[in-house]
């Protein structure tokens, strides 16, 4: 039992916080406020996309009833097509040009 | 359709867990540093985050082969998505290690440090792969121009490391030090857990970005069907949906 207690974190001794203490907790604080800024961006950008997914399927479901569009053809179209291959001319997962709104694409990176 | 996102939530627990046994053993089991002290603590951060950037940057090359051999735009996406992440890690590396110098030397910087000035050259040597990249308009030639920049560049960090090793001056700690018998076996687990912590994080993040780049893309594409004018002439994407 003692030995168990031992193994536990509670059971050690203190961290010496002391002058090297401030810097070690400045290095770990700098590495989770990077992670944090990324995953911050990259949530914005799911967030984003899921609106705009939200607008379309909405466009989608209205389009049974808009004049010049059938009703289920928004959902076949060739760019939801789940059986195309993942690369060639259509699929775009390239990284984007300088016309895509770099902002969208690159996250907390300093371009240079 | 390639499905990024799939074993993602699992390799997200996976590095959640394996980070946090790797904190706890950093601070918890491994024994302090006779030399250095607790500043040595940094290195179960600085070090896994050093070399996982650097592999990550190789990757970046091999992705790009890929992709020029088969033409595959996906490998490109790899390509660039390991070349960004590693240049977010990399920011990493430079600032803790700026950190870890001022706590151990007194000073932030030291010029005349081969590794520190290498690692620095590798970082601003891939910072210049955006302004690069996007330099070139047409996708086609874009793609193909940053994999032969990534190649080359993923091959030089391998050569750079062998120089730095090749050096006289040693002035940084080594991790796998042989001469003096390296780590301690309790230092050395610790620092295994977090080399494993970190590969997984670079691992989860790269596949997290390339799931929402594919999503993004393929809305874009979903967008742009909509868009093509309809038989009747009238856009198929109603102007109030923007």
């Amino acid at each position: 039992m003692l030995a168990l207690l031992s193994a536990l974190p509670i059971g050690a001794p203190a961290l010496p916080l002391d002058e090297a203490g401030k810097y070690v907790a400045g290095a770990y604080v700098v590495f989770l406020v990077l992670l944090v800024v990324y995953l911050a961006i990259m949530a914005a950008k799911v967030q984003r996309i899921e609106r705009e997914l939200r607008e379309l399927a909405g466009f989608a479901e209205q389009g049974g009833h808009h004049p010049g569009m059938p009703g289920r053809e928004a959902e076949d179209m060739p760019g939801i097509d789940e059986t195309k291959p993942s690369s060639g001319p259509g699929h775009d997962l390239t990284p984007p040009g300088p016309d895509d709104g770099r902002a969208d694409h690159v996250e907390g990176v300093p371009r240079g | 359709m390639t499905s990024f996102g799939s074993g993602l939530r699992t390799l997200s627990i996976a590095t959640v867990a394996t980070m946090a046994l790797a904190l706890s053993l950093a601070f918890f089991y491994a024994p302090l540093d006779a030399d250095q002290g607790f500043v040595q603590k940094i290195f179960y951060l600085h070090v896994p985050l050093a070399i996982v950037a650097l592999l990550g940057f190789v990757a970046g090359g091999v992705f790009a082969v890929l992709h020029l051999r088969s033409g595959d735009s996906r490998w490109d996406a790899y390509s660039y998505v390991s070349i960004h992440m590693s240049v977010i890690f990399g920011v990493a590396v430079l600032v803790t290690g700026s950190i870890w110098a001022k706590a151990s030397w007194g000073h932030w910087w030291v010029w005349d440090e081969p590794t520190l000035v290498s690692f620095l050259i590798v970082f601003l040597m891939y910072a210049t792969y955006y302004p690069f990249r996007y330099a070139i308009e047409d996708r086609e030639r874009q793609a193909r121009y940053a994999s032969v920049f990534a190649i080359t560049a993923g091959a030089f960090v391998p050569l750079n490391f062998m120089a730095v090793r090749m050096a006289e001056s040693l002035v940084h700690p080594r991790v796998f030090a042989t001469a003096n018998g390296g780590l301690p076996g309790e230092m050395m687990l610790t620092f295994l857990v977090s080399l494993a912590a970190m590969g997984l994080l670079w691992t989860t993040l790269v596949k997290f970005e390339l799931t929402a780049k594919s999503a993004s893309g393929q809305l874009k594409r979903l967008r742009r069907a909509l868009d093509a004018p309809a038989p009747d002439g009238t856009s198929r994407v109603a102007p109030e949906v923007s």
